[in-house]
């Protein structure tokens, strides 16, 4: 029972400390609300245009931007200002419309469409939906040019023709479908992806800032003081780490709870979602003992942590969708505990999966788990009966 | 003053053989900004994505052929990676050994579907596991549709106008490929003449700027600590004056930042690749953004009771401030509150006006973000000053 108190001593000494209260409770569910409002899809991104001469074509191409559901449209005055707005980050790409567009079309030309992006975020997405109702509004336009030089009669007769041709025109649909049963990308709402990126995250981080309360313990002599007491050795590292594991548990299921309540968050199978938890918490919980054990200097440990934690998540793919790595990328972030969780996840979440289908993750986890708290256990004892 | 530096120089070499600052200051944003280019770079430049997906052409019809030809152009430079497949069967069990992320599947009668323009789909079958290759994957064929619907509607329009039927000796008839109707436009791409950071800049600058203020936290919270180990109360009693005391902290925080942030340019410049601007002008915004980030790491340190309590108020107002101003990932483009409240952080300015430098701006142009961040400095700096003035005469 010892290992429990010391344990829970641990845990009231994180909690009193009024800023943990803010990083582990406060922080992440602000930060889930906001990447869900940064990428999700209930907030469209903006779109600044430019019209040099309100002309027949360009109006239908804001129109056709407006009716964008996607996007969200701003006309501005001054093809500066639209140049402004995207490098101002106000929004994700600007279209500059010249003018004389009827002109240059009627006279068989190819029209000039100015468009600039972000060269971050969701540039490149919100460019090729810009770039294919573009192209809606420029297809009967072209077919028009084409008729006009096949056959010599006007372009105001071959547009009024064209227009009414497009609509009959049976385009090519595009029909897609996933492997396995799957269940994406409908069902994955907006918040989903953030979420459990975001848990892995922290419950990480969470995990190895707690080394600094280790260190600090044994700076004070309370490690020592507790091992001259009829406490073994076993208990005394068994209780601290327990101290960790049970504090990135309180985080991650307090995350999982409230992104439920407030976000309607899917995870999917529940005992999987907390086995998962579990076993990512004893991977912090070690990661943090094992710090906490080498270093001894609590800034020092701190500093390391961050950038662990934060490193470890980016290369793990808890910042960028794994789907997206390279396949070298991909190994290498499989090297993290991250990537091993976030696959867990995907697995319940995106396939619907239960607690067998996780298995081969978990088992990476646990052993994960067993490695670091075994070399933790090893370097504290180390460290505490060193004279 | 002379007692000021002394202060200042002592701290200093207490900092310098207590490694913490190097940790912080150095090594966590090189590492780091470092990591989040390898991993966030592709997406941002378009480059490096790894898009492997495989085509089943079952169709072999003029129009299936121009597909693959769009695919296999698209591989050519480097966009994608792409496999051909005989049978659909071949490449889905590619996909479940995870090869592929995506195959097209070409169905037969495709092509004889558009020219008696019947519907017709062409299939995106995708990995469960690579949503966003997938969708990419869909886009690549909409694309594709869209063009072939153009050139539908350019010969149905000529065959109108004409007074004719679409037959094949119509179409065989024409004087131009009917594909030319979608180049009624194009787009003139002018993101390069605009003022944005690039990957490893945005990187390299967001992760100086963001460690910067745990670094400057080191130099000030030093006088909560003298506090506490007794030391600040033999200060005062000996003949320095006060501001002599808080002037020497902040020269130490100043240095601190300063170094930190010289290392960290020449590093990532010669690392990275960032390219950070003429260089006078980095020099005004990093000495302006330093003495910011001494202000309110000043401040924090004047309300704080003990040295853990600065460090911890710190690390929050660190944080905020850094995810608000943007290190991370652009604020500003969720609109809203929150590309307004940005400009309530230094940080945001800092990287704003990195931005204005651009790559060949004169080093002027750096100059009004600097003058904003100027005033987070001088409103923080003198508000800490008089607080701490008024603890330290307590």
């Amino acid at each position: 029972m010892k290992e429990l108190t010391i344990g829970w001593v641990n845990i009231k000494r994180m909690f009193r400390e009024r800023s943990n209260i803010f990083f582990v409770f406060i922080f992440p569910i602000a930060l889930v609300l906001l990447i869900g409002v940064q990428f999700g899809s209930g907030f469209a991104p903006g779109v600044a245009i430019h019209q040099a001469e309100g002309d027949v074509l360009s109006d239908r191409v804001v129109e056709a931007l407006r009716a964008e559901e996607s996007i969200e449209v701003e006309v501005l005055e001054d093809p500066d200002e639209v140049i402004t707005a995207v490098e101002r980050g106000t929004v994700q790409a600007g279209v500059l419309l010249p003018a004389g567009m009827d002109e240059t079309a009627s006279a068989g030309d190819q029209v000039e469409i100015g468009l600039i992006s972000r060269t971050d975020g969701t540039g490149n997405q919100i460019s090729s939906v810009i770039g294919a109702a573009i192209a809606e509004v420029m297809l009967p336009v072209g077919a028009a040019q084409f008729a006009m030089a096949e056959t010599g009669v006007g372009f105001e007769e071959s547009l009024a023709v064209a227009d009414g041709v497009s609509g009959s025109v049976e385009p090519i649909g595009v029909e897609v479908s996933a492997t396995g049963e799957a269940i994406f990308p409908d069902t994955l709402g907006q918040f989903d992806l953030g979420a459990s990126s975001q848990l892995v995250l922290f419950v990480f981080l969470t995990a190895l800032a707690g080394s600094s309360a280790l260190i600090l313990t044994r700076q004070l002599g309370i490690s020592k003081r507790m091992l001259s007491t009829p406490t073994p050795m076993r208990t005394i590292i068994l209780g601290e780490s327990l101290g960790r594991f049970g504090t990135a548990l309180v985080q991650g299921l307090y995350i999982m709870v409230l992104t439920v309540a407030i976000f309607s968050v899917n995870w999917g199978d529940p005992l999987g979602a907390v086995l998962i938890l579990v076993a990512l918490s004893a991977v912090g919980a070690g990661a943090g003992m094992l710090l906490g054990s080498t270093f001894s200097n609590d800034q020092q440990a701190g500093g390391v942590g961050v950038v662990l934690a934060l490193g470890l998540a980016a290369l793990g793919g808890a910042m960028f969708p794994l789907d997206l790595f390279s396949s070298t990328m991909q190994r290498i972030a499989h090297i993290t505990p991250h990537a091993w969780a976030l696959d867990a996840y995907a697995e319940l979440v995106r396939r619907g999966g239960t607690t067998v289908d996780i298995l081969p993750e978990l088992g990476v986890l646990f052993l994960y788990a067993v490695v670091l708290l075994s070399l933790a256990a090893w370097r504290l004892r180390v460290v505490i009966t060193r004279p | 003053m002379g007692a000021a530096l002394r202060i200042a120089g002592k701290d200093l070499r207490l900092r310098v053989r207590d490694r913490s600052v190097l940790i912080l200051g150095i090594i966590a944003p090189l590492v780091l900004s470092y990591i989040f280019y390898l991993v966030f770079g592709p997406a941002a430049t378009g480059q490096g994505l790894s898009l492997e997906y495989g085509v089943v052409d079952d169709d072999r019809s003029e129009i299936s052929t121009s597909f693959t030809a769009v695919l296999e152009g698209a591989a050519a430079d480097g966009i994608l990676e792409l496999t051909t497949f005989d049978e659909s069967a071949g490449a889905a069990s590619s996909l479940d050994e995870g090869e592929i992320d995506a195959y097209f599947h070409i169905p037969s009668g495709l092509g004889d579907s558009v020219f008696a323009n019947q519907a017709a789909t062409i299939d995106v079958v995708g990995d469960v596991d690579s949503p966003t290759s997938t969708q990419i994957a869909a886009s690549f064929a909409e694309q594709f549709a869209s063009g072939v619907a153009s050139s539908q509607t350019a010969v149905a329009t000529a065959a109108v106008v004409s007074g004719q039927e679409v037959t094949p000796e119509f179409i065989g008839s024409l004087g131009q490929d009917p594909a030319s109707a979608a180049m009624s436009f194009s787009f003139i791409d002018e993101t390069a003449a605009t003022k944005q950071l690039d990957a490893s800049t945005f990187f390299a600058a967001g992760m100086a700027v963001f460690f910067l203020f745990f670094t400057v936290q080191f130099g000030v919270t030093g006088l909560l600590e003298e506090e506490r180990q007794g030391t600040l109360a033999r200060l005062m009693a000996a003949p320095i004056a006060r501001v002599s005391v808080i002037t020497g902290k902040a020269i130490l925080a100043f240095i601190l930042g300063v170094v930190s942030m010289a290392v960290l340019v020449v590093a990532t410049t010669l690392l990275l690749e960032a390219d950070w601007g003429a260089p006078v002008g980095v020099a005004v915004l990093v000495i302006a953004g330093v003495l910011s980030a001494v202000g309110i790491m000043g401040l924090v340190a004047s309300v704080a009771k003990t040295p853990e309590g600065a460090g911890n108020l710190g690390a929050i107002i660190a944080v905020v401030l850094g995810m608000l101003g943007g290190t991370f990932f652009p604020i500003a483009s969720s609109g809203g509150i929150l590309a307004n409240l940005t400009y309530l952080t230094p940080h945001a300015w800092f990287m704003l006006g990195l931005a204005e430098l651009g790559s060949d701006a004169p080093w002027t142009a750096a100059l009004p973000a600097a003058a904003a961040i100027m005033v987070f400095a001088l409103v923080t700096g003198g508000l800490s000053y008089i607080l701490l003035r008024r603890r330290l005469a307590q």
